[in-house]
């Protein structure tokens, strides 16, 4: 694969941090031919992703941003981080009407990412957790 | 990054409308808070976001304005949004905003809407 179809970063440890992946984002689907709808739905879903690992993960939070040329053009994103670990099957569905009546309303991030990207992969150990996101573009 | 705005630009009588710009985040999203408590202790019942300066949100920002929607909800109010992206629309629709908040497609149909119901 082209360099120029796979960029790394590092996430900043400042504020704003989960945006500073974005501009890969809209570099590498830009080439591959998605749309910008499109692209600002996976936008979010990255945003959710890197919010996650540097909320609840230590160290150093690295993303990943690949895009498959080939049938199926896809974007492909890892975000890496180095946290104790979690385990998505059991992060409960959020639920609006209860979510308006809970103390804490948060909890929407897995949901998010999971509607709008097409897989959402979590492979989570104490010390290494990788969620990987797809999702491919549409044919004409 | 987008620059979070956020103004007045209208009220008359039970409604208010608030301009949102920019990333919709924990601070804007407390910001937005803070100003919409502010509006229902004047009285305020019927509030208008009008996103379109708005293109990107994230999951703690969006916990903010469900605490909006529940606090309006308590007086019995109604919250309201107009010009989303299509990407925050799609987010909203994720969440089943719609069945708490309304929805429109731009400002003059949200004010058309809102003004029969103040």
């Amino acid at each position: 694969m082209a360099d120029g179809h796979r960029r790394r970063i590092v996430l900043p440890r400042e504020p704003h941090a989960e945006l500073a992946a974005v501009p890969l984002v809209d570099l590498l689907g830009e080439q591959v031919g998605f749309s910008h709808d499109t692209l600002a739905e996976i936008k979010l879903a990255l945003v959710e992703a890197c919010l996650n690992a540097l909320e609840y993960g230590q160290g150093e939070v690295e993303v990943e941003v690949v895009a498959h040329a080939d049938a199926p053009a896809r974007l492909e994103i890892t975000v890496t981080d180095h946290g104790a670990g979690f385990d998505a099957s059991v992060v409960p569905q959020p639920d609006l009407t209860a979510k308006l009546h809970a103390s804490r309303k948060r909890g929407w991030g897995i949901e998010l990412m999971r509607h709008l990207m097409d897989e959402v992969e979590v492979h989570s150990t104490p010390g290494l957790t990788r969620v990987r996101l797809v999702r491919k573009r549409k044919e004409a | 990054m987008e620059t979070f705005e956020l103004k007045l630009a209208h009220r008359d009588g039970r409604l208010a409308v608030l301009e949102v710009g920019g990333y919709i985040n924990n601070e804007a999203g407390e910001a937005i808070a803070g100003t919409a408590k502010t509006l229902l202790a004047e009285g305020h019942r019927i509030l208008l976001l009008d996103l379109a300066g708005t293109r990107i949100i994230n999951s703690i920002g969006i916990s903010l304005l469900l605490e909006v929607l529940e606090r309006i909800i308590e007086v019995k109010g109604t919250l309201a949004f107009c010009c989303l992206s299509p990407s925050i629309a799609k987010t909203f629709q994720i969440m089943g905003l719609a069945q708490y908040a309304r929805i429109f497609p731009d400002r003059p149909q949200a004010l058309a809407a809102l003004s029969v119901d103040s």
